[in-house]
């Protein structure tokens, strides 16, 4: 059985088809490429996947359990977690109370701990806080912890970002463009990160990209995406040597 | 019976418009509910008052000197209150809270002058009643019922028919892209004021004509959020007709509950409509954005 | 001096209030315009029970402080499923739904006259005491993972909802919570007061809470308190003025509104952490300043 499978999903805006007939099957420590032009639909699949959007035809499974019409946050709590295009890091919150809030509907205690000192409320707050620390090291980022995130260069705080997003021990991740204005250096690291990291935690990832050096350097397979139409599916060599693929980037010659 | 309840609603409803429709106004271009509109309302009316009705002028001059120093009250605020808020893009509650703060400012300034007693307008018109059909209908209600549709109607013209009026249009649905359409956004967001401004001048006169003038006068701009809410937020068309149907209720409720029960049916049924439709009757705009 | 303990009282009482409107508005960025009648539901049911019933102090105060909790979760079902801007609204008429309603329970209430002959035994310790409980209460509530979750959503409900957080869930607590504690400002007002005065329940008065909130910083707990302090000890201290006071205090919040729109402390807390860096940023000015000389 495959760990998440999205079966034939449309979804119309007013007479706009976002997405028109979208299939996809991951399964674990697998990682899925979804590009395309602008405009073409993928942050659209990923919103419907999450829950911001109902699919108006076709459905989603998570581990053979349909997440179709589930609300955002029970999906989260299934296993899958994201990323945002635009960063969306809580101001008010440090860098650590960022990571932690992901790791809060696992935390064990309840309201008496709430407004209370209790055991259970140390225990859990230790527990999440170590957690915490353990993903902010394998990023490289222990020495921002405090940080307010919009002290954080735009590089850092999408490591944050995809911090907070494994903090809630997901077992698919949504990246939506991690490497949007990131320097070439910190795409690099950012790419080998992400292999460690999907190697070590075992998930599968779907990455929305349009730096296609990333894409082709670690998707098992690519999707391609125009108009909100799969115009191609396969590995890296395949894609690329598509007339459609080419076509939609580039245009035909006349 | 019920015409006579009829015509009292629409007589209320008609200074209920005139509430209404400033307040929404201001919530069509700037997305808040603005708090300090009722203490606007208070200002201009003892304004009028002072320095108009009391020396012996009629209703004309006192309805002039009261819809301009709504005019200037309500700039003032904007300036003082909103503008910064507004540059700043600071998140909605700072309008509330800034325009409550105008709000206590304004009856405090007033309350200064007054004091807690009351006044009242003297009167303006020679014969108070009239029989018409079997009901009684006040003169002073005729009067303001067609002042308010001229000044309605007015209010009409100038947005659908002027350039300011396709501006503020422009601006209520788009600020950012109204500005960069080349509409100067500010401008047209103070004159949107300004025009707020005049109606509170005019509601606050009729209410001190319609009840007494009081500091706490302001405490019927509730009436307005109400109206607004049953006709569709944003809408200035639903605020009319949720202010003239609120007004009818209202009477409705005065002769089946007695004043006390008939507030909080009138706020059960705005509960109602924020809670069952919340775009109101007009149902428009403003949808959540993914 | 008689004045000044006057004042630490209903200074107090305010706190507990306010400390509602903090984890609310504050933590969870809800606007409610109708909490003053969660305290006049907590004022009447904690005096109409030891009054009618005869129950003990504690008892009434539990018995009227639950009462307000349910009525809050009706309340609050509708309420954490609303856009933002509508709060305010929706708020406002349940607040006066509820205060008029109070008003209209005549033989129960004693209608606009009021609910008189509760016995005064709240004085001044026990309302400084609950101040402090009820800011203790509230600060470990900030640093538990139920603030965490309130300021996430406050701060964007959409991410928060892909981090997993239940936001409407979380939306109910803080409601609760503050319900909870404005009704317990109710009783301990009822019972210092020894009378209700049925007229001072209405929006005005959520209101003046929330521009207290603030005033003080509308982020930060210390903030909340010490705005709360002033803009209600003030008015007291300035009666010779008479009414200009109001319009003092009006002028003193839309200046900082202006120009410091975080509020006066900003988002500045009583913590180690940030005694600490006020300290260290003092001690750098200085140096800057000696070296420049």
């Amino acid at each position: 059985m495959a760990l998440l499978e999205i079966r034939n999903i449309y979804k119309n805006f007013g007479g706009i088809k976002a997405i028109n007939d979208f299939s996809l099957v991951a399964n674990k420590g697998e990682i899925h490429g979804i590009i395309g032009p602008n405009g073409a639909g993928k942050t659209t699949i990923f919103n419907t996947v999450t829950g911001i959007y109902n699919a108006d035809k076709g459905e989603i499974f998570l581990d053979g359990k349909d997440i179709t019409n589930l609300p955002q946050y029970q999906i989260t709590r299934l296993g899958i977690a994201r990323t945002f295009q635009n960063i969306r890091l809580f101001s008010g919150l440090t860098v650590e109370e960022n990571i932690l809030c992901a790791f809060d509907f696992m935390c064990k205690y309840n309201l008496i701990g709430g407004l209370f000192p209790t055991k259970l409320r140390f225990k859990e707050e230790k527990r999440a806080r170590e957690l915490c620390r353990n993903y902010l090291e394998i990023f490289g980022m222990l020495e921002y912890i405090n940080e307010k995130p919009e002290n954080l260069s735009y590089g850092n705080q999408r490591k944050v970002e995809i911090a907070r997003a494994l903090m809630c021990e997901p077992k698919i991740l949504l990246l939506d463009e991690p490497a949007a204005g990131l320097t070439p250096t910190e795409v690099s690291e950012l790419t080998d990160l992400l292999k460690y990291v999907s190697k070590k935690f075992g998930f599968a990832v779907l990455l929305i990209e349009h730096r296609l050096d990333l894409v082709m350097s670690i998707c098992e397979k690519i999707h391609v995406l125009n108009f909100g139409e799969t115009i191609a599916v396969g590995t890296a060599e395949e894609v690329q040597n598509d007339p459609k693929v080419i076509e939609a980037y580039l245009g035909v010659e006349e | 019976m019920s015409l006579q309840i009829l015509v009292n609603g629409i007589a209320t409803g008609s200074v209920y418009a005139l509430i209404a429709i400033g307040f929404a106004l201001v919530f069509n271009i700037l997305k808040f509910s603005n708090f300090s509109y009722g203490a606007t309302m208070t200002v201009s009316a003892f304004t009028a008052y002072f320095l108009v009705a009391s020396k012996g002028f009629g209703l004309i001059p006192t309805l002039l000197v009261s819809a301009t120093a709504g005019a200037i009250v309500s700039l003032f605020g904007e300036f003082v209150g909103f503008r910064r808020i507004l540059l700043n893009n600071s998140p909605t509650t700072y309008f509330f809270v800034s325009s409550i703060t105008l709000a206590t400012l304004y009856e405090g300034l007033v309350t200064i002058k007054v004091g807690a007693s009351f006044f009242r307008y003297p009167d303006f018109f020679s014969v108070s009643t009239l029989n018409f059909a079997g009901t009684v209908i006040s003169k002073s209600d005729i009067i303001m019922f067609i002042i308010s549709a001229i000044a309605l109607g007015i209010l009409a013209v100038i947005i659908q028919k002027t350039r300011i009026g396709r501006a503020l249009r422009a601006v209520s649905f788009d600020r950012e892209a109204a500005q960069l359409m080349g509409i100067n956004s500010t401008l047209i967001i103070q004159i949107t004021f300004v025009l707020s401004g005049i109606f509170a001048g005019l509601a606050g006169c009729f209410l001190g004509i319609k009840y007494t003038l009081t500091p706490t006068l302001g405490s019927l701009v509730v009436k307005g959020f109400i109206s607004s809410v049953i006709g569709g937020l944003g809408s200035l068309v639903g605020a009319v007709v949720g202010a003239m149907l609120l007004g009818i209720a209202e009477a409705i409720c005065l002769k089946i509950f007695g004043s006390g029960w008939a507030t909080i049916v009138t706020f059960a049924i705005m509960l109602l409509f924020l809670l069952i439709r919340p775009q109101g009757i007009a149902g428009s705009n403003v949808q959540e954005k993914a | 001096m008689a004045l000044f303990i006057n004042v630490l009282t209903q200074v107090c009482i305010t706190l507990v209030a306010v400390c509602g409107i903090y984890v609310l508005t504050g933590l969870t960025g809800m606007f409610s315009l109708g909490s003053a009648a969660f305290m006049a539901i907590g004022a009447y049911a904690s005096g109409l029970i030891t009054i009618k019933l005869g129950l003990p102090i504690i008892v009434s105060f539990i018995l009227a402080i639950l009462m307000a909790v349910v009525v809050g979760f009706v309340i609050g079902l509708p309420v954490v499923k609303l856009r933002r801007d509508y709060i305010s609204l929706v708020t406002l008429g349940f607040g006066e739904s509820i205060a008029q309603l109070l008003i209209q329970m005549n033989y129960l209430t004693g209608g606009a006259n009021g609910l008189l002959g509760i016995p005064r035994k709240v004085k001044w310790p026990i309302a400084l005491a609950s101040a402090i409980v009820s800011i203790t209460l509230v600060a470990m509530f900030k640093r538990s993972k139920y603030g965490r979750q309130c300021i996430a959503v406050k701060s964007d409900e959409l991410a928060a909802e892909a981090m997993g957080i239940d936001s409407s869930r979380i939306k109910m607590i803080a409601f609760l919570l503050s319900c909870a504690l404005t009704a317990f400002a109710g009783c301990l007002y009822s019972f210092y007061m020894g009378y209700v005065d049925p007229g001072i329940f209405g929006w005005k008065k959520s209101a003046d809470w929330v521009i207290m909130v603030f005033f003080g910083g509308v982020n930060s707990l210390t903030g909340s308190i010490f705005g709360a302090t002033i803009l209600s000890a003030l008015p007291q201290f300035m009666r010779s003025l008479r009414d200009y006071r109001y319009v003092v205090y009006a002028v003193m919040v839309v200046l900082i509104i202006n120009f410091k729109p975080n509020g006066l402390l900003g988002e500045w807390e009583l913590t180690p952490t940030h005694i600490k860096e006020t300290f260290k940023k003092i001690k750098n000015k200085f140096n800057r300043n000696s070296k420049e000389s």
